[in-house]
């Protein structure tokens, strides 16, 4: 028995447990990223360093030994900021993308890259889905989305970008989805306002079990859908078909109904939570005793919370930037603020995700890029005034999207350290990065040097489970890299334990071909 | 292509016959690999994972992580360009540019097209006082600049093929007319003395002189060499007299100066100081000057006078192979006192020395020994850690060249201490002459009996053999080491448990670097006591440095503990040479700091340099002067070191390398406000949150150099620098001294001057890729840089 005192809690431990192992028994959590117990422990990442009190020294606590009389500090702000500059150093050399960059330019994060798996499978209902996770009115957005997405498509370097916004609307004129509410949930919610940025909260409180009323001075829902934008522009069926199909959803609907300052009291008495989706910030909206600037209304930019803690502002009324797909964004993210408003708890908005930024492909990684991808020139629809896309056109369109999402999003530990420790990509970002590589040729898993943080469990993985040539550290120093012996190729380096190499790799560098859902891209030719 | 394929794998079946078949045994059969092909064919290493136990990810993981393996066919000759820190201050990426240059080399490759010449760098080839220094094979060129790399390559050639034939040396009879003491230290070597030894040979053959000719280790005069030494007399009567700088058609005239070959006229001259009017010169060591020296001189007296020889005892006297002159000069006196002793007693006498390791972190010796010799059972192993890697330092190399049997003698009383019959010489790739004279030391010892079973009739046995290293800085790191003898990457490992307790193949293992074991038989012989009456309380005895860079006389010292930085500068090393100031001394390489002239009063002690913000380190000990720029002093330590990081720790291994980022970038002037202050954040971070020494100490030139020269680097923040060193912030150009004798334009190598006879000339500041050469080509001192 060895004792030893971590956080000033005296901790009993067996002999040769690390540090890590002792923290464990006594429910302390230590963060760690390259500690694998199959693998053994190895010190790379020095993302679990711990402070020995005597020395003041940092050591890595999933190898160091616990011993006798030890004094451990596992958080204070040293250790905090050593492993925040440690994940920082890591992103510093990683080369990918978490997210498709199409998905992080779009101001509602749809996943566009799945969207485009399903409809390049010609599965449209699995593709709207998809869209509606994010966007509530793909239809509407499908025909006045400026696309910031196509702008960053790594596409567009090569020839032009998947025209994501005509895909998102086939998606909404010919996918049908089932919905499935949620039982209803204790909350009372007030909109105002039946433009996109309301009818988009109402849709997701509603989906979520939250009967919603919405106000409206207006005689049809829209807003300025309705009556700022050109019927050739957006079909009028189109509009009613999808705000139709939200107001179906349960929701008390008062068209016509103008809100004053004192209905406004009224309803923010009366509901548990109030949503102003009034469109441009007015002299009335002023007069509501909402904070606000003359120009806009002033609300928390996490969880649009304003002034009055049950009143929450989303859309052109907070600021106007008149781009219907940031304010149904908001509608999106309003919904998830008030369920933790409702909750209980402080509206923080949704969990933004850390996000590794490649930035511009190079002509050389193209091929990369391009391996398995229809390289045919961007589909033009034959008549894309009213039709857009045929279900043949959206499939040869969806199957030029490159896939350049990570295929471990949700897996990757230094992704989630990154979050965790708020850790920017940006800050050692002082030379030219390393060219992306893939080998895609394994039957199971998909290698991606680039992303690889060095810390050899693979290495040690691949011997204890004898494969052979099986793989191995390359060079030293800063340009250390993992590799298969001789130059072979991983299909064969790698026979018996791909998937185990894919669960334990930190990272997205080696990863399961299909995906951590089973539907990712690099199974293109392996589905069958 | 069959029969070349069986015959690699005959070759390679050969090769682990005989270096052993289990996974310890890669290293040495990649290093016989080599050896035999000069590089290693993949043919070749899969065979080896064909026939032993040693796996594809194994061979080719090892081979990768040290830098001496090959895997393309490298040119018929190796040009090492030495970028050691003396070289570095001299130039030497100036040459090194220079020399790509002149063999053509395309870019990112290091061999020609023809594979005639192959160019590599190398940390530091030990000879910094005849800085920069390139070595094409076994030949070592000094004082090499930009402009006569040509030169040196077209004199390699010329001198290529061309063997020299050794003339036998009959010797005659009759009474010893005295002795004549070569140096064969690396810097002797490097600077001719071998050529020197045969001119000897060949004067003493052909006038049939009865001297003894005797080669010596390191003098330590390195500033001197090559040195020869001649003695006359005999017995009580014995006159010494040093030429230093001697050139080989020097030595008959030296020679018949002291000696009288039968039937010519005496021709001894009494009291000779100078005699380079009196001898014909060639042009090889134009411009040196030749003299002799006499001990009483005052630059020697004062050179020598502040030293103590404990380690490097009987320096310039001592043939480094002769082991009857070492016992007689009271080596193995130690040993056979502790052969007497307890091991406590033996342990009681190193702690009562208060001796520390050497090899930089200044751990106490005796108390290491006490740990290792508290582990039970007696299968412990003793290791000497040879692996000095440290630009700019090159006292193991010394020792072990010069004093081969004084670290043996170490060892085996370090081994009586702690109770092992294992030892190991852990020798960097780089010393081949150090493997060589320790391997047949070894041998000399064993048939001697002060190695092997029964130590000199007693009852304890000690064998040792060699591991070389193959070339990894890292591996001076003990377990590192440990791991690289173990046959793996030298990657370290977490501490505790320490070598002592659970080391090389997890046993308890004594680790002490060449020089501590160097100290210990004087301790022996001597007492604890006596050593402990040397240096500072808290740092014991002495310490040998390397010292070199801007200063008049360079060489390997032995000083005791506790002298002042401003007595090795000025009275042992004479002062700055040359017109500028005494700016700072860089003491302790990679791992140490920079101390600015005026903090000069620091006393050399383990406390007091850490205290300043450098470091004992390993003893490099290079003087910089007022042209030095010290933006650019960090960042060559820093790249040296990032470029060793083993790759295993995040902090060392992308942290280094970022910081190097930030020093390219100011040293490029591209570094914007903010940028120093990241460096230094992040200096502070890899210090705390690194794995292992080396990048717990690759910060401390960059955090020293900030602390006290905090102005220049911000003058590189506004894209100044003030040295007017760093490549990318100056322009070259001509003023009106020039003459018009178009020798620049000649010598550019990019055309940037135009050829204008009698006529002032212009650089064109496009072209101009500041290599220098037009500057140190100019006879009249018109190219200047601002």
């Amino acid at each position: 028995m060895v004792k030893l005192r971590i956080n000033n809690r005296d901790i009993e431990a067996e002999k040769g447990m690390t540090l890590l192992e002792a923290a464990a028994r006594g429910g302390i959590e230590i963060p760690t990223m390259c500690y694998n117990s199959d693998a053994g422990h190895f010190a790379s990442c020095m993302v679990c360093v711990v402070k020995e009190k005597n020395s003041s020294s940092l050591i890595p606590s999933c190898s160091a030994l616990a011993s006798d009389g030890m004094e451990i500090t596992t958080d204070d702000q040293e250790i905090q900021e050593a492993r925040k500059t440690a994940i920082e150093l890591l992103l510093s050399e990683h080369v990918g993308d978490c997210e498709a960059p199409c998905r992080i330019a779009c101001p509602a994060n749809m996943d566009i890259p799945l969207m485009n798996r399903f409809l390049a499978e010609g599965n449209a209902d699995k593709a709207l889905e998809v869209v509606m996770k994010d966007i509530a009115m793909p239809s509407v957005l499908g025909r006045i989305c400026p696309a910031p997405c196509e702008g960053a498509c790594h596409r567009k370097g090569i020839d032009d970008p998947v025209s994501i916004c005509v895909l998102k609307r086939f998606a909404g004129d010919h996918g049908n989805i089932e919905v499935k509410q949620e039982p209803s949930k204790e909350g009372r919610v007030a909109v105002i306002g039946a433009g996109i940025a309301g009818l988009s909260a109402v849709w997701y409180l509603q989906v979520k079990g939250f009967s919603c009323t919405l106000y409206d001075s207006n005689p049809l829902p829209g807003g300025a859908l309705r009556y700022e934008i050109g019927e050739k522009v957006l079909a009028r069926e189109v509009l009613d078909r999808e705000t139709g199909f939200i107001l179906g959803s349960g929701v008390e609907y008062h068209p016509g109904t103008r809100v004053d300052k004192a209905r406004f009291d009224k309803i923010v008495k009366e509901y548990d939570a109030v949503v102003v989706a009034t469109g441009n910030f007015t002299g009335e909206t002023g007069e509501w005793g909402l904070a606000n600037t003359g120009k806009q209304v002033t609300v928390d930019k996490n969880s649009y919370q304003t002034s009055i803690p049950n009143v929450f502002a989303i859309g052109n009324v907070n600021r106007s930037t008149r781009l219907a797909i940031r304010s149904a964004a908001q509608g999106k993210e309003v919904a998830f603020s008030i369920q933790q408003f409702l909750a209980g708890s402080g509206p923080s908005g949704e969990h933004k995700p850390f996000n590794s930024r490649l930035g511009r492909l190079r002509e050389a990684e193209y091929p990369v890029y391009m391996n398995g991808v229809s390289s045919a020139k961007r589909v033009e629809p034959a008549d894309k005034e009213s039709v857009g896309f045929t279900a043949a056109e959206a499939a040869l369109e969806a199957e030029r999207c490159m896939h350049c999402e990570c295929l471990k999003p949700a897996g990757c530990i230094l992704r989630s350290m990154a979050y965790r420790f708020g850790a920017s990509q940006r800050r050692f970002s002082l030379e030219e990065r390393r060219s992306v590589k893939k080998t895609t040729d394994h039957g199971i898993v998909v290698f991606e040097p680039g992303k690889c943080i060095r810390c050899g469990i693979c290495v040690r993985l691949a011997a204890k489970y004898n494969e052979r040539p099986g793989l191995t550290y390359i060079g030293r120093g800063y340009d250390v890299e993992i590799a298969v012996p001789f130059d072979e190729n991983i299909k064969d380096a790698i026979k018996k334990a791909g998937s185990i190499l894919a669960e334990a790799c930190p990272t997205g560098a080696i990863a399961l071909r299909e995906g951590e859902n089973g539907n990712s891209r690099a199974n293109d030719d392996h589905m069958s | 292509m069959e029969t070349q394929l069986s015959r690699i794998q005959a070759d390679i079946d050969e090769i682990t016959a005989l270096s052993g078949k289990d996974k310890s045994a890669v290293i040495p059969v990649l290093q016989a690999i080599q050896d035999r092909y000069n590089y290693l064919p993949r043919e070749a290493l899969k065979r080896v994972c064909d026939t032993t136990s040693i796996t594809p990810a194994e061979i080719t993981g090892v081979a990768s992580f040290y830098t001496r393996f090959r895997f393309e066919p490298a040119g018929k000759h190796i040009v090492k360009v030495c970028t050691g820190t003396a070289c570095h201050v001299k130039g030497a990426m100036l040459v090194h540019d220079a020399m790509a240059r002149e063999m053509k080399l395309a870019p990112g490759r290091s061999t020609d097209d023809k594979r005639l010449f192959t160019l590599e760098k190398v940390a530091c080839l030990g000879c910094c006082t005849l800085a920069p220094v390139v070595q094409i094979d076994d030949t070592t060129y000094g004082h090499v600049s930009a402009n006569l790399s040509a030169g040196v390559l077209k004199d390699f050639l010329s001198r290529d093929g061309k063997e020299k034939k050794k003339k036998g040396i009959i010797l005659p009879g009759g009474e010893l007319q005295g002795e004549i003491r070569v140096g064969l230290g690396s810097c002797c070597v490097a600077s001719g003395s071998s050529d020197i030894k045969d001119a000897v040979e060949a004067s003493v053959t052909r006038d049939r002189i009865n001297v003894n000719i005797k080669q010596v280790g390191c003098v330590g005069m390195c500033h001197q060499v090559p040195l020869l030494e001649v003695v006359t007399g005999n017995g009580g009567t014995e006159q010494s007299r040093l030429y230093a700088k001697v050139s080989p058609a020097d030595v008959n005239s030296i020679m018949r100066s002291h000696f009288s070959p039968p039937g010519i006229l005496t021709r001894i001259r009494n009291g000779i100081t100078r005699i380079a009017e009196s001898i014909q010169t060639d042009d090889d060591w134009e411009g040196i000057e030749r003299y002799s020296i006499d001990v009483r001189e005052k630059h020697v007296a004062s050179f020598l006078g502040n030293q103590i020889p404990i380690a490097t005892e009987h320096r310039g006297v001592l043939d480094p192979l002769d082991l009857d002159d070492y016992i007689d000069r009271g080596g193995f006196g130690g040993l056979k006192r502790a052969l007497d002793m307890e091991p406590a007693a033996v342990i009681d006498e190193l702690i009562e020395s208060g001796l520390r390791g050497r090899g930089g972190a200044g751990f106490p010796t005796g108390k290491k020994w006490q740990i290792a010799a508290s582990q039970q059972g007696d299968d412990k192993v003793l290791i000497c850690n040879g692996d000095e890697g440290d630009p700019g330092a090159f006292m193991d190399r010394m020792l072990l060249e010069s004093y081969p049997f004084r670290v043996i003698e170490g060892m085996v009383i370090a081994a009586k201490a702690v109770g092992t019959s294992e030892g190991i010489f852990y020798i960097r790739a780089e010393y081949p002459l150090a493997v060589k004279r320790v391997r047949k030391a070894i041998e000399m010892c064993m048939a001697k009996g002060l190695l092997g079973d029964n130590i000199l009739d007693s009852d304890f046995s000690f064998n040792i053999r060699i591991k070389e290293g193959a070339g990894a800085f890292v591996c001076g790191e003990e377990t590192a080491l440990i791991e690289s003898i173990e046959g793996k990457r030298g990657f370290p490992r977490i501490r505790p448990p320490f070598p002592a307790e659970k080391g090389l193949w997890g046993k308890p293992t004594l680790i002490n670097n060449t020089e501590t074991f160097a100290m210990v038989p004087y301790i022996l012989d001597q007492g604890g006591k006596k050593f402990a009456t040397i240096g500072t309380p808290e740092s014991r005895g002495t310490k040998v440095f390397a010292l070199a860079g801007k200063i008049r006389r360079g060489g390997l010292i032995e000083v005791p503990m506790g002298i002042t930085i401003r007595e090795i500068v000025e009275d042992i090393g004479g002062g700055i040479s040359g017109d500028k100031l005494f700016k700072a001394v860089q003491i302790g390489g990679p791992s140490g700091g920079c101390v600015p002239h005026y903090l000069s009063d620091t006393p050399v002690d383990f406390e007091s340099l850490t205290g300043a913000g450098a470091m004992m380190g390993s003893g490099g000990l290079v003087v910089l002067d007022s042209g030095d720029c010290m933006v650019d002093m960090a960042r060559y330590f820093l790249s040296f070191t990032q470029s060793e990081s083993c790759g295993k720790c995040t902090f060392c291994r992308v942290g280094t390398r970022r910081m190097l980022n930030i020093l390219d970038r100011l040293c490029s002037g591209k570094a914007k406000s903010g940028e120093l202050d990241e460096l230094e954040r992040l200096a502070h971070q890899v210090k705390a949150g690194s794995l292992c020494g080396l990048g717990k100490t690759a910060p401390n030139p960059v955090l020293s150099t900030i602390r006290y020269f905090r102005d220049e680097y911000e003058a590189h923040l506004e894209g100044r620098c003030p040295t007017g060193k760093c490549a990318d912030l100056i322009t070259y150009y001509i003023d009106d001294e020039c003459i018009g004798c178009t020798i620049c334009a000649q010598k550019c190598p990019v055309d940037a001057i135009e050829f204008r006879p009698h006529e002032k000339h212009e650089i064109d500041k496009q072209e101009c890729t500041k290599c220098d050469i037009c500057r140190e080509a100019c006879p009249t001192g018109a190219v200047k840089v601002k």
